[in-house]
């Protein structure tokens, strides 16, 4: 059997929920794969169905022909980010390292692999987006039969190329950060850098949409997916594969993806071994110099101890402290350009005023800050270190107040420092602003709080990978998705509330009503924590 | 008549960005029937030489041999004739004790009547037999270490490498790979293994060398190196100096 194959059916075969199912004989843990597949047919089921209601949008309005643009455009965007946060962890600085590269693989051999593990994985859910656009297509469009056939097969090749880009721009950020004594640092500060410089990008693109007088109808959004197709090449290649049938763009769609393929491994193969040995290393000064030391008391060093955790790994800091980082920099430029302004970039020119948004604007500090909880996945992130704990004479209940501790001290100074720059700008009341900054800091704790439940419920210490743990894990689907749409909703609730109530009573309720949950959820989250000292 | 080198390190230093060299300047031989002990304080240098030597580590300074192949430009025909075990095994944990043998004799292109045999064999001898249709997550540290150790064996290796080998193994399994090691290098093949056991080391081993700061200090025979006094003495004298 050829090597890329065997070493690609291993990979996969590690991290199969069903040679777990035939293997375990622990009810639990078989308990937890059959969940944990059921909430993925869920979220299957769900991208499905929005997908679906996209194309009855486009065949309603008589848009259908932009449906093949938008899937193409749908499974590129997410190929791209969904990638550019796995580099790290799965195309690099991976755990087997040593055992893999001590076998008889070529680096780039290696490297493929571990890439086509990641494109292989991923590929249910771009398919799944594939299928119900195809169905929705199907429906409307009444394609030849051709078509079905293309569209599937191509749909194969779509996400390759965005993936290769983000793959080869972690490489990038990899080989750097390779250069530095403090890899790990550099390696966070560019991965930041870069997503910042891709946000911009988005919003750049869309300014020139709206400069193009682009309507705020379905009709601009179909319009302003035609133009990216015109600036992302293979979008319009699968497009015109499928809608005209050219072969020439099926041949540029497949080729260009097989030729990058090998043209990324190619280059990534040389200095595959180069980078994993400065990424995998710790340099070490042998300077240390005997000095006093300094005490703690046990939640504040768990909270230390999850604070050095943090810092010490890439993906934890850059997905833990993004919304952080993007809830100042949104402070900042309403402070810089206006709150009004920037609600008219954003919102181009809806009717609503700073004024009106206001009692929202802890809600849109939370948004991002309460993005990611690191409470959700530092219990399972503890992984084979989760004995250390275990055998301190601590109660489990500390453990778990350090870690929120910890997200206390991580979330509340980015939270107030944002929500005051925003008030400031919107030139709100003191003492709305005063409340403001306590329903901020409420929710900051009922972030806190729900995060530790659902990692504490959804403990899982045997990973091979933390981006498992960091990305992919029920703990923090199970958190993250809810929060993030829940928020959403309420910020446009609290709008709408605000144009009838005191903007004071609003704050007041919420807080009450958050610290309440926030509460509730704390003694969950202790109860849970106690159970496990048994 | 001398033996073939089996493995050749010349001139090999290592230092990472900043810091001090983990490895300076370090040479040694190890030929076929050698069982050559590498000793040395923690952080003295061992692991990283040992890394390199099987490809896992990059460096830039000095040359490392490998039945005659260059680690450096012919990696693969390398790492065909050699088999690594590592200190702390990390192997897939999702995958079967089977299942990750038949990884490895899938990637080293070993007959199926062969690879039976060879697992058979080494699975009764470290008796692992009944759980190696068990996922290697619910196995403990030692016998992950005897799955990596069948696995490094069943491809009948010329060169085979170990850090820290005896760790975590049970007396009777420390007692079967150490009658493995002598059969191995009996037929011709050579063993290079790095140890904290100095009394193993003593009695294993016919070649040492000791490693500090990086440098190898003192190597060659045993009887050469300890001159009738007791490894650790040895050890503990060129440690002081």
């Amino acid at each position: 059997m050829n090597k890329n194959i065997i070493l690609l059916k291993a990979l996969l075969l590690s991290t199969s929920r069903m040679n777990t199912l035939k293997h375990c004989d622990d009810k639990k843990k078989r308990r937890k794969a059959v969940g944990a597949a059921i909430g993925t047919a869920f979220l299957y089921a769900f991208i499905m169905f929005y997908c679906i209601i996209m194309c009855i949008g486009y065949g309603h309005y008589g848009l259908i022909e932009q449906a093949p643009v938008m899937c193409a455009l749908l499974i590129s965007v997410l190929g791209f980010v969904f990638t550019i946060f796995k580099t790290n962890g799965y195309l690099f600085n991976f755990k087997e390292y040593d055992m893999l590269m001590s076998l008889p693989f070529k680096s780039s051999t290696v490297a493929a692999c571990k890439f086509l593990y990641m494109y292989i994985k991923s590929l249910p859910w771009y398919l799944s987006i594939s299928a119900a656009m195809l169905a929705g297509y199907g429906f409307y469009a009444h394609p030849s039969a051709a078509v079905y056939p293309i569209w599937i097969v191509l749909s194969f090749f779509l996400p390759l190329i965005p993936m290769l880009i983000a793959s080869f721009l972690g490489f990038i950020i990899a080989r750097i950060s390779a250069g530095f004594r403090k890899t790990n640092i550099v390696q966070t500060v560019l991965t930041v850098i870069f997503v910042l410089a891709c946000l911009s990008l988005r919003f750049v693109i869309e300014d020139i949409f709206t400069d193009n007088k682009v309507e705020q109808t379905l009709g601009s959004i179909s319009s302003a997916t035609g133009s990216a197709a015109n600036y992302y090449l293979p979008v319009s290649w699968f497009s015109d594969s499928v809608t005209r049938l050219s072969a020439t763009d099926m041949l540029f769609l497949i080729g260009v993806s097989v030729s990058l393929f090998a043209a990324v491994f190619l280059i990534v193969g040389k200095t595959y071994t180069k980078i994993n040995s400065a990424l995998k290393s710790h340099a070490a000064s042998k300077k240390y110099r005997m000095d006093s030391q300094k005490t703690r008391s046990a939640v504040q060093t768990i909270a230390f101890k999850e604070l050095k955790r943090m810092t010490g790994s890439t993906n934890y800091m850059v997905n833990v402290a993004m919304g952080e980082l993007l809830a100042v920099i949104v402070g900042v430029l309403t402070l810089v350009l206006g709150l009004d302004k920037i609600i008219s970039f954003i919102l181009h020119g809806a009717p609503i005023s700073a004024d009106m948004l206001q009692p929202a604007i802890p809600f849109i500090v939370y948004f991002f800050i309460g993005m990611m909880a690191s409470t959700a996945c530092s219990p399972s992130l503890e992984g084979k270190n989760y004995w250390i704990i275990k055998s301190l004479p601590l109660e489990m209940k500390t453990v778990y107040q350090g870690k929120m501790l910890f997200n206390m001290y991580l979330t509340v100074p980015f939270m107030v420092i944002a929500t005051l720059m925003m008030c400031i700008s919107a030139k709100t009341p003191a003492l709305d602003t005063a409340l403001y900054l306590l329903l901020g800091i409420t929710l900051c704790a009922f972030s806190t709080t729900r995060g530790c439940v659902c990692g504490i419920k959804h403990l899982k210490l045997e990973w091979e990978n933390e981006i498992e743990v960091i990305k992919q894990s029920a703990a923090v689907t199970i958190y993250m998705l809810p929060n993030m749409f829940v928020t959403m909703a309420l910020t446009v609730l609290v709008v709408f509330l605000g144009t009838k109530l005191d903007h004071k009573l609003i704050s007041c309720a919420f807080i009450a009503v958050t610290g309440i949950w926030a509460f509730i959820d704390y003694k969950r989250a202790i109860k849970y924590g106690s159970e496990q000292d048994n | 008549m001398s033996n073939k080198a089996m493995l050749e390190i010349k001139h090999y230093s290592k230092s990472y960005s900043g810091s001090k060299k983990a490895a300076d300047d370090v040479s040694l031989t190890v030929e076929s029937g050698d069982i050559y002990g590498f000793i040395g304080h923690n952080g003295a240098g061992k692991s990283t030489t040992i890394r390199a030597v099987v490809g896992v580590l990059d460096f830039t300074e000095g040359e490392i041999f490998i039945d005659g192949h260059s680690v450096k430009n012919e990696p693969l025909e390398c790492k065909r004739v050699t088999a690594y075990i590592p200190d702390n095994p990390d192997l897939y944990e999702n995958l079967t004790g089977i299942q990750y043998l038949n990884f490895i004799a899938d990637v080293f292109g070993i007959s199926a009547a062969e690879r039976d045999k060879s697992i058979k064999q080494y699975a009764a001898a470290f008796e692992i037999t009944d759980a190696l249709g068990d996922l290697i997550s619910s196995y403990s540290h030692g016998m992950k270490q005897k799955v990596a150790i069948i696995s490094a064996l069943i491809h009948k290796p010329k060169l085979l490498v170990l850090d820290e080998p005896f760790v975590g193994l049970d007396p009777k399994a420390s007692f079967t790979l150490k009658e493995i090691m002598r059969k191995m290098c009996a037929e011709g093949s050579a063993v290079f293994f790095s140890t904290h056991v100095l009394d193993v080391a003593e009695k294993l081993c016919n070649k040492i060398a000791i490693i500090k700061h990086g440098r190898i200090i003192a190597s060659g025979s045993m009887e050469e190196l300890t001159g009738g006094h007791s490894l650790e003495e040895t050890f503990l004298e060129a440690d002081y100096e």
